[in-house]
């Protein structure tokens, strides 16, 4: 007498279950969660502010090394020039993201610059804790 | 020579193939998905033209990680005296204007912007960092 399938069959049967379970994590995982590339050069600060991040005209990023890149472009010359020559108006809405362990005066060309070209909207991109 | 064929008998489908894909679907989404979503803090640059209401300007130094001068008052950042400090000004309607030292990380400077928030502080400016 052979006992073979149905063993295979009640195992089958016993890890219905646990397939439940982890279709259930699955799915969870794939609604809740959202895949962004991790840049351990750009860990942008905490803040607990809940301001949903707009979309912007212009993003300034500055990494851990300390080099300047607007939107997407990277820059060796001065952010000034640089933001006048892109036709920014202080109605531009600025966007930065500084890797958060950077000194704050890695902040100041951005600063300078919004002050200059009288910026009316300059966010810092934050994570959000609780 | 007659063959005797015996009828196939209809295997199960395994499951294990599909207990691998969906594990190894698992593992991708519970590795590569993060749930901190990005934010954005609002700043004003000082000087940027916009035209402060408030009925005084404070000048809030950032000298380290947990100490600040306030117009010339140096202040420990967690203690009672600093936090009824900025209550009244934010009771005052009174406008500051942030500076950090050069040295100090960028995400002292937002949790201290996260602070005066949290006290009322609405009238916030950030300035260029100041040398030590």
């Amino acid at each position: 007498m052979n006992h073979r399938p149905s063993q295979r069959n009640n195992l089958d049967n016993s890890m219905i279950p646990a397939i439940n379970i982890v279709f259930l994590l699955l799915i969870f995982f794939m609604l809740a969660g959202h895949i962004e590339a991790r840049d351990e050069q750009l860990r942008i600060p905490a803040s607990s502010s809940d301001r949903e991040l707009k979309t912007a005209e212009l993003e300034i990023k500055i990494s851990a090394a300390g080099s300047y890149t607007v939107n997407g472009q990277r820059i060796d010359q001065d952010l000034q020039p640089y933001m006048t020559g892109l036709g920014v108006s202080p109605e531009t809405v600025v966007i930065c993201h500084i890797h958060r362990d950077l000194p704050s005066s890695a902040l100041d060309p951005v600063l300078l610059a919004a002050q200059q070209l009288g910026i009316k909207a300059l966010h810092i991109a934050t994570e959000h804790t609780s | 020579m007659l063959l005797e064929i015996t009828p196939r008998a209809s295997q199960p489908i395994s499951l294990t193939p599909l207990i691998d894909v969906v594990f190894i679907l698992l593992l991708f989404f519970m590795l590569s998905s993060t749930f901190s979503k990005t934010r954005q803090l609002e700043l004003e640059a000082a000087a940027s033209g916009k035209q402060s209401m408030a009925s005084e300007v404070y000048r809030l130094l950032l000298l380290t990680e947990n100490k600040v001068d306030l117009n010339g008052t140096v202040y420990p950042t967690d203690t009672e005296r600093f936090a009824q400090r900025i209550r009244t000004i934010a009771e005052a309607h009174g406008s500051v204007t942030l500076a950090a030292r050069s040295a100090v990380k960028v995400q002292q400077t937002i949790h201290l912007i996260d602070n005066l928030r949290a006290a009322g502080i609405s009238q916030l400016n950030l300035s260029p960092s100041v040398a030590e």
